[in-house]
């Protein structure tokens, strides 16, 4: 078969795509006013992807090799699929209050990350690498920027600067991993991931892959990479920061892997201290800062950094079982993750910041919302019953096979410190009295939203089986 | 047992309560109801003392171990792939715990029926919601088919026992008791995580008869979750606290089950256990100081609950000390009988208290004619956990001497007769200054309670009473037979015993004539009051852990963020550029990302030397 003109390995991206471009029409046909339904086409869209993920046969090889679908690549797609169809479900509230002129873009702009993202775990040449990357970042951005203050005190009041301040830093990553690939393509005379593998083994073949390497931690605020997570969480809308927090890291992690596993990892003996050094630093670093926040989403974007340092531990394992243990971890963490972030939604919906005082006493107010935080926190905090546990254990295992017993030790200790911060979230939500007695008013959507987390959290946690076989054959496809 | 088998009756003891939780859970007007939540969750504890009845005369009668497993994960081991199930598992050591966590847990729920009769509904119900599932997540633990299981059932009742100790939240005092026994134990379990993840990788599965050259660490690690469990120093900090909680969940919690987790783990990993000599000499020192040092504080505490508390680290260290030195029998047994006077105990102690509306033994006194019932069955757990012979405790902790003998382990001997010796001493001073000598103004008004509150008194303290005499079934149950012969070993811990009682007659008994002997021990009551122990804790948790976040946050603040500025300033020109796009500290993050990328450059050049 002609491999230049295959479109089957992308079937799922076109159709990505193809509602982007639906829904540019429908934002030109729909009234004004009426515009809420976009969202809907969005959540609807993306889940009937998911599901057509299962029937399409997206395997096999296109563009010369530059792009290669398989079963590694497709778990990746229906991780981003999932979360951007819960994001769809969940945030069209808010984007239908927020922003009621202005939902076309915003969905067009966020099935364009979508497409970014789903392009990239296929990708088997450096080029395809940049655009892949680029068509992620740049829409993210304008997402985080998208609520236009007019009132200084009201929500949204900080986006400005929190999306300033990833542009800013995203520039600078670009264009240093940009640099990394050009000195990795300079070094090994082709741009395609099999020759660089092949490649001769040259100091500025090294400097490339540090370089590159460097710029890829920016994705996923890797320490000491990780600056503007804290300052974008809190201020960007919610439901992106949601989406910000688990589907790019994920695609930041799939990059790595292929760089790293993939191209390199024959020559693991160089890199590994490097990524080991990052592992600790992200590690110690998130879980200690965030001990001292004082607002939710500043809290969870530490954890979420302490959480990539778990999911570095398992790409440092390099080997095909930490490759299943990344992915299955993934999986376990966006819905746990994005939960977590529908819940601080669904509480802080009109507030101009998420602080845990808000929180108090939600118990009373949202009985339901206080449960499912409950359940997200325990399953961050990796407490048996629920997804986060396994994800948890099988990192330990990973490593400890991996001979890194230091590392077990020293992710386990800090899996307690972490347990502090969660708990504390826990308890003003169940042990304080609340400010105000007024119940919580939650959307369909939201509610459909945050039912599907948990049910994933807590079903995953019961019988992972499915998960982690999946987890497994697509982790034996990788680098096949 | 004609119509069931035994797995159905196990189904229906480990699923009854577990529904009722769920209905509980769901269905909140029920639960905020209050009366007909406890009615839902007494039926389920019914059918579960129904069910574990049924099976323990079923084992007692000498049936084979039964197993039913689903398969739950299938792994790749290191010799290929392995199977980790997700079931039941039936014999003599799971069903009899299974009987006795039934009794404590329904004789608990009806004495809470008439303790907590005065709370509101909605807490009432609430209370009675984490009661079953508590007896869940219990059952789950002790009919784990292996170590996995197991290890979920004991985070599920670290979570209960967190919820249940902060049940009164609104106390601070109770959030923070809870918030620390949540700590402690969850620390220590880290131990048991990280042993079943050594134990996985070294032998592919999570079974606790595998043989394995890592017995020692898994062992090891094991242990030090069982510290935090059973509340073996200096794990038992959180132990006093937990008092915090309602009387009749530190019954059943604290001193009946929950705690006794940690020593029913090492029971159930006896294969394992049995492979590390090394990890047994520990457990018997640790097990014996805790004895030790735990009766030592027991003694000076004016708290009636504290006194209990203390008794049962005392009493888990027994337990421990017997099973480091092998002796399986003693260490099980103990178990069994301390369930059951400890929780009568603590029933007993909670009927006083809810006569006299307070914790202190000062406030009580000349109870027994007011409340013969609660007293009466209190002096006989007074009685079974001094050892006084014919009472069950005298049985066991014969058992558990005479082991350490045989072991030749003399030092923890000699700690755990001295041990024997303040439990006594310690026990009679509850008994005569509560219960005798010349009554209180508290004790005035007090009477007897209803009968939900003496009715489980009367059937513990028949356990209490009665089960030292059938040492021998018991036995047969973890298969191992039992022999009563009293040696020298006993025959001291008994005068030892009596002396203790002698002595606490002769301080605290009607007469009070030696007060002055109550004088010597002052000092030691002074370093178990202040808390010396407690504090270092503290410091640990409190000033460590926050103090690494605070000190990383200072160092990312100082270091980090000054090196950056240092750079900041020596590159105006490129600072100045960004500055008129944006102020505030955008500029740094930047150069953060420079400066990591120069320390990735520096490290990876060191490492590639």
């Amino acid at each position: 078969m002609n491999t230049l003109v295959n479109f089957q390995p992308l079937m799922l991206d076109l159709m990505v795509l193809f509602v982007g471009l639906l829904v540019l029409v429908m934002d030109v046909l729909m009234p004004p006013g009426r515009k809420r339904g976009l969202g809907q086409l969005t959540a609807v869209a993306l889940a009937g992807i998911f599901a057509l993920s299962f029937v399409v046969d997206v395997s096999g090889v296109a563009f010369s090799g530059a792009y290669e679908g398989g079963a590694w690549a497709l778990f990746f797609k229906r991780l981003f699929l999932g979360a951007g169809a819960l994001v769809a479900l969940g945030g069209t509230d808010h984007v239908d209050r927020r922003y009621p002129g202005r939902q076309g873009e915003f969905w067009l702009l966020l099935l364009f990350t979508l497409v970014g993202m789903m392009l990239l775990p296929g990708a088997r040449t450096l080029v395809l690498f940049v655009v892949a990357f680029e068509l992620m970042g740049m829409p993210l951005t304008m997402l985080a920027a998208w609520p236009k203050t007019e009132d200084p005190t009201g929500p949204g009041r900080r986006a400005p600067e929190a999306a300033l301040k990833m542009y800013l830093v995203s520039a600078a990553s670009t264009a240093i991993t940009a640099m990394g690939l050009s000195l990795l393509f300079g070094a090994a005379g082709g741009l395609r991931l099999d020759v660089i593998a092949a490649a001769p083994q040259t100091p500025l073949l090294w400097l490339g892959l540090f370089t590159t390497l460097g710029g890829l931690s920016y994705k996923i605020g890797a320490v000491p990479f990780h600056q503007w997570v804290p300052d974008t969480y809190e201020g960007a809308p919610t439901p992106v920061v949601g989406y910000l927090s688990v589907a790019p890291k994920a695609a930041g992690l799939a990059a790595i892997s292929l760089i790293l596993v993939e191209t390199f990892g024959a020559a693991s003996a160089r890199w590994l201290p490097v990524v080991l050094f990052i592992t600790v630093i992200t590690l110690v670093v998130g879980n200690a800062l965030a001990v001292p926040q004082r607002d939710a989403k500043r809290l969870l974007a530490y954890s979420g950094i302490a959480q990539m340092g778990y999911l570095l531990i398992a790409v440092a394992a390099n080997n095909e079982s930490g490759q299943a243990v990344m992915l299955f971890y993934l999986a376990g963490y966006v819905v746990t993750n994005l939960g977590a972030f529908l819940v601080i939604e669904a509480v802080c919906a009109d507030a101009p910041d998420a602080d845990l005082s808000r929180f108090h006493g939600l118990y009373k107010r949202a009985p339901g919302l206080a449960f499912a935080l409950l359940i997200f926190l325990l399953s961050l905090a990796g407490i048996p019953f629920v997804v986060g546990f396994w994800a948890k254990l099988y990192v330990f295992m990973a490593a400890y096979e991996a001979g890194l017993v230091w590392l077990v030790a020293l992710g386990a200790g800090l899996s307690i410190l972490a347990l502090f911060y969660y708990l504390r979230i826990a308890k003003v939500v169940y042990m304080r009295a609340p400010a105000e007695d007024t119940p919580i008013a939650v959307g369909g959507g939201m509610r459909l939203a945050i039912a599907l987390c948990l049910a994933g959290v807590v079903g995953f946690g019961a019988w992972p089986g499915p998960i982690v076989d999946a987890a497994r054959a697509a982790a034996a496809a990788f680098g096949g | 047992m004609d119509t069931l088998t035994p797995l159905q009756w196990a189904s229906l003891a480990l699923f009854g309560p577990l529904v009722v939780a769920l209905v509980l859970g769901v269905v909140w007007p029920l639960r905020k109801a209050g009366g007909p939540a406890a009615g839902l969750s007494l039926l389920g504890a019914t059918v579960n003392l129904a069910a574990a009845s049924v099976l323990f005369v079923g084992w007692l009668g000498g049936a084979d171990t039964v197993r039913a497993t689903l398969p739950w994960l299938i792994h790749g081991g290191p010799e290929g792939a392995s199977m980790i199930e997700l079931g039941l598992h039936l014999d003599g050591i799971s069903v009899s715990m299974l009987w006795v966590v039934a009794i404590v847990a329904f004789c608990v729920q009806v004495f809470s029926l008439g303790y907590l009769s005065d709370e509101p509904k909605a807490g009432f119900g609430r209370y009675f919601t984490w009661q079953s599932l508590f007896l869940f997540s219990m059952n789950s633990l002790v009919l784990a088919p292996n170590l996995l299981q197991l290890f979920m059932g004991w985070e599920l009742v670290g979570l209960c026992s967190y919820l249940l100790i902060g049940f009164w939240f609104k106390k601070p005092s109770a959030a923070r008791a809870a918030l620390k026994a949540f700590w402690v134990t969850k620390f220590a379990d880290m131990g048991l995580l990280l042993g079943l993840i050594v134990l996985f990788v070294h032998t592919g599965g999570f079974e606790w008869t595998a043989t394995t050259a890592a017995a020692g660490t898994v062992t090891l690690l094991f242990f030090l979750a069982v510290m935090g469990k059973s509340a073996q120093f200096p794990l038992h900090i959180w132990l006093p606290d937990a008092m915090e909680g309602p009387t009749p969940v530190s019954a059943l919690l604290h001193a009946a089950t929950m705690v006794a987790a940690g020593v029913f783990l090492v029971v159930r990993a006896q294969p394992l256990f049995a492979q590390a000599p090394l990890t047994g000499e520990v457990m018997t020192w640790v097990g014996a100081f805790t004895a030790l040092f735990a009766a030592s504080v027991a003694v000076v505490q004016t708290d009636i609950k504290k006194v209990l508390a203390y008794s049962t680290c005392s009493q888990l260290g027994y337990m421990i000390a017997a099973l480091g030195s092998g002796a399986v029998l003693g260490g099980y047994f103990h178990l069994t009988t301390h369930a059951f006077f400890k929780a009568l105990l603590f029933l007993a102690a909670g009927g006083l208290i809810h006569a006299v509306h307070s914790n202190e033994l000062s406030h009580m006194g000349g109870l027994l004619k007011r409340l013969p019932v609660t007293g009466w069955t209190f002096i006989i757990g007074a009685l079974a956990l001094a050892g006084f012979p014919g009472f069950s405790g005298f049985f066991s902790k014969d058992l558990i001497l005479e082991g350490l003998f045989d072991a030749g382990a003399y030092g923890p001997l000699a700690m755990l007769l001295i041990g024997a010796f303040l439990t006594a001493f310690y026990m009679g001073r509850v008994v005569f200054m509560a219960l005798l000598g010349p009554p209180s103004e508290h004790a005035e008004h007090a009477h007897e309670a209803g009968g939900a509150m003496t009715l489980p008194l009367v059937l513990l303290a028949t356990l209490a009473l009665g089960l030292g005499f059938f040492a021998g079934p018991m036995a047969r149950l973890y298969g191992l037979t039992y022999h009563f012969h009293l040696g020298a070993v006993g025959i001291t811990a008994t005068a030892l015993g009596l002396a203790g009682i002698g002595t606490a007659w002769i301080m605290f008994g009607p007469k009070q004539g030696l007060q002055g002997l109550a004088a010597a021990f002052a000092p030691l009551g002074r370093v178990a009051r202040s808390g010396a122990v407690d504090k270092g804790f503290a410091l640990a948790y409190r000033q460590a852990l926050l103090g690494l976040g605070a000190g990383v946050a200072w160092v990312d603040r100082y270091i980090v963020d000054g090196l950056i500025n240092v750079m900041g300033y020596a590159s105006l020109a490129f600072g100045d550029r960004l500055r008129a796009v944006q102020t505030g500290n955008v500029r740094d993050y930047v150069y953060a990302v420079v400066a990591g990328l120069l320390l990735l450059g520096a490290f990876g050049a060191i490492v590639q030397g």
